[in-house]
């Protein structure tokens, strides 16, 4: 009953006409630069946090969170339409929305996603609104033997959960906590990693490093690319709306991929491109139309779209009510949380109560403006699609360059966007993914701090670890999250064997 | 080496670069000032430092033998092995292969020379910044970048070039209140 007042109470300032309006423009214009080809909500978010500098902190924090609801939406379109995912969460989109829209069904495809997304992400904020108050009470028994083994699950969840090498995804982290170190310490205010740098011992700026990781490397690598890498843009001119059968074929996927979205989203360190590929696999796995996988399944658009969002709303639980970022894009949006000076956690409950109430309240708001104007205004959308790269990228170097230097107000900071600029480069040209080194650098000073008071407590002995009920539960779900994967993948791998040779 | 894979001979350069990371890094912790309590300042990043310098050698390791294993079995398919995630802005930067029932395309690479022709470029735009001020140095980098790219259409540059200067320093400046620098036009 307390929830429903305080999110009474949160609903009656975010619906004022302030609040309103910048959870109105935040879901805009997240749509209009998630539309933006190559740019994911990640992206999105590292380049505007600069103009929710000098904001109201609840207006800021409404401001960012529709635009990252809105850049998801925005980034379904360009999957949809061009095939070209700004983020990993809407790859599968980019398989099945695209054939869909060749087959002169994109409307259709872009519906899906949009009334998927909408239900999933209800659905998934309903969740946050109730676990919420739930995970704050739990966390009242937390010391800092838990905090530090639910960051290190994070950290090491981020790795294990990715495709490709888990060394890279690994090392990864590693560069992200060496980066996190380099500066005074904290407890004992010596300098660290600043290689005799004076300008070093501040650290080095979270909101610079994302910028020039997420930003700068995809706009250097697409102005160096040239022309000839010409997209051919989806048009649906005539094309129909979802029909009776794409409904019917769509609601059970929106169901499964909000349910596996959320679950998935909770778990920290795992985001929801997870949660996406899992509901991809498992609508297929289902269907009794396997064959048109890959050819413009409408289930291959709608399960993992509503996942994707069920995503979102569950990675801002952990997120919320312990401080701990499920995923790279929750952990700029800790950064933010603590540029106004806030602190996510059992304690913003008590102290911020009104702050945090007001936010989860503008994201059901948003969730609602995001399919009242997206859908008809997907056409205007589109035609953002046509838009010159050259201006694009130049713009959007200008405009993260902009962010740095109302960060620092300095050459240094400027070199350091630069500087990163490149590293960021080499990386993937490395094939080391970029997202789990935001993490980790967000994480770092909660881990190291952490570690230190929990070995403090214990007299420098790791048996709390294994003592503490609390902690002992986390290592066991631990273990069981890192098995858990390994024993899916065999026991899909083995149906699939098997299915091949029944086949014979 | 020589009948390996572009992608493997690629992981056995960025295998060697964390590794020369790691060991930097490592060396730099011994200017850290040690201190008596548990946890002292150099513990982190002495892990830090070790941990990149075994997923480095890690990674070479891995690469030899992949290599020579495929040196040994049929040489083809070997680049799919190790192919990487879709392009930046990702989620998590990663994609749960899982049922190996997703494929996805590895983005196209530029030629480096011309990549490092933008980041010079961009790093002189970074050094403009200041002493000439947001508005010259703005228009000059995107009149540049653009015609870079579509040298043809220089008046359509041109005029985005001026207009997005003016149109973002007018609102950084006077909607955001983010003081640009003025530079020689101050």
């Amino acid at each position: 009953m307390d929830t429903l007042i305080d999110l009474g109470g949160g609903f009656a300032s975010a619906l004022e006409p302030l609040s309103l309006a910048f959870a109105l423009l935040g879901v805009l214009l997240g749509t209009v630069v998630g539309v933006l080809p190559g740019i994911g909500p990640i992206s999105a978010i590292a380049i505007l946090i600069p103009v929710s500098f000098g904001m109201e902190p609840v207006h800021g924090l409404i401001l960012l969170c529709g635009i990252y609801y809105g850049s998801m939406y925005g980034g379904s379109i360009t999957a949809t339409l061009i095939k070209t995912p700004g983020e990993v969460a809407s790859a599968v989109t980019a398989i099945e929305g695209y054939e869909m829209a060749r087959q002169g069904r994109g409307k259709a495809a872009l519906a899906t996603a949009a009334i998927g997304s909408f239900l999933a992400g209800t659905l998934a904020i309903i969740g946050l609104t109730f676990l919420s108050p739930v995970l704050v009470k739990l966390a009242n028994v937390f010391g800092a033997t838990e905090y530090f083994l639910l960051m290190a699950t994070a950290l090491l969840l981020a790795s294990t959960m990715s495709s490709g090498s888990r060394a890279k995804a690994l090392i990864s982290i590693f560069i992200g906590l060496a980066v996190g170190l380099v500066g005074l310490d904290f407890q004992t205010g010596l300098p660290r990693q600043t290689f005799g740098l004076n300008l070093l011992s501040d650290g080095i700026d979270f909101t610079i490093f994302a910028m020039a990781l997420f930003a700068i490397p995809e706009a250097i690598r697409n102005l160096a690319l040239g022309r000839g890498a010409k997209e051919e843009i989806q048009s649906f001119g005539e094309d129909k709306w979802m029909t009776k059968q794409d409904w019917q074929r769509s609601t059970m996927p929106w169901a499964r991929g909000s349910v596996l979205g959320f679950i998935i989203g909770i778990l920290p360190g795992v985001g929801p491109s997870l949660a996406s590929f899992m509901s991809y696999i498992m609508e297929k796995r289902i269907s009794k139309r396997k064959d048109e996988f890959g050819h413009g399944a409408i289930e291959g658009v709608a399960g993992p779209e509503a996942a994707n969002n069920a995503g979102v709303g569950g990675a801002m639980i952990p997120l919320f009510s312990l401080g701990i970022p499920g995923s790279a894009t929750t952990a700029l949006l800790l950064f933010v949380f603590t540029m106004y000076g806030l602190q996510p956690g059992p304690l913003i409950f008590r102290d911020d109560s009104g702050l945090i109430w007001t936010i989860i309240a503008s994201m059901y708001i948003g969730n609602v403006a995001l399919i009242i104007l997206n859908l008809p205004l997907v056409g205007v959308f589109v035609k953002l699609l046509k838009m010159p790269k050259e201006i694009l990228f130049s713009s959007i170097l200008v405009l993260v360059v902009i962010g740095a230097y109302a960060i620092e107000f300095s050459l240094f900071g400027l070199m350091m966007l630069g500087i990163f600029g490149v590293i960021g480069y080499l990386m993937e040209k490395g094939g080391i993914p970029l997202a789990p080194s935001i993490l980790a650098l967000v994480l770092v000073p909660l881990l190291e701090d952490n570690f230190r008071r929990m070995l403090q407590i214990s007299g420098g002995s790791f048996m709390p670890l294994l003592t503490r009920p609390v902690s002992l539960s986390i290592i066991v779900l631990m273990i069981l999250g890192i098995v858990g994967p390994i024993i899916f993948r065999w026991w899909v791998r083995r149906r699939q064997l098997l299915a091949d040779v029944s086949m014979e | 080496m020589r009948s390996m894979s572009p992608a493997l001979r690629g992981d056995v350069i960025t295998g060697l670069a964390v590794t020369l990371i790691g060991v930097v890094y490592y060396i730099a912790t011994f200017w850290i000032q040690e201190t008596n309590n548990i946890v002292t300042p150099r513990t982190f990043p002495a892990i830090v430092g070790i941990a990149l310098i075994v997923l480095g050698v890690f990674l070479v390791g891995q690469a030899l033998y992949r290599g020579r294993k495929l040196a040994e079995a049929a040489p083809s398919a070997a680049d799919s092995a190790t192919g990487r995630a879709v392009g930046s802005g990702g989620e998590d930067g990663s994609a749960s292969g899982g049922a190996s029932a997703v494929v996805l395309e590895a983005p196209e690479d530029p030629p480096s020379k011309k990549v490092v022709l933008q980041f010079v470029l961009f790093f002189v735009y970074l050094a403009i910044l200041i002493p000439i001020g947001f508005l010259l140095s703005t228009t000059a980098f995107l009149m540049t970048m653009t015609s870079i790219y579509a040298p043809h259409r220089w008046i359509r540059n041109l005029i985005f070039s001026v207009l997005f200067a003016l149109v973002v320093y007018v609102a950084f400046v006077y909607g955001l209140a983010v003081y640009l620098p003025v530079g020689i036009l101050g």
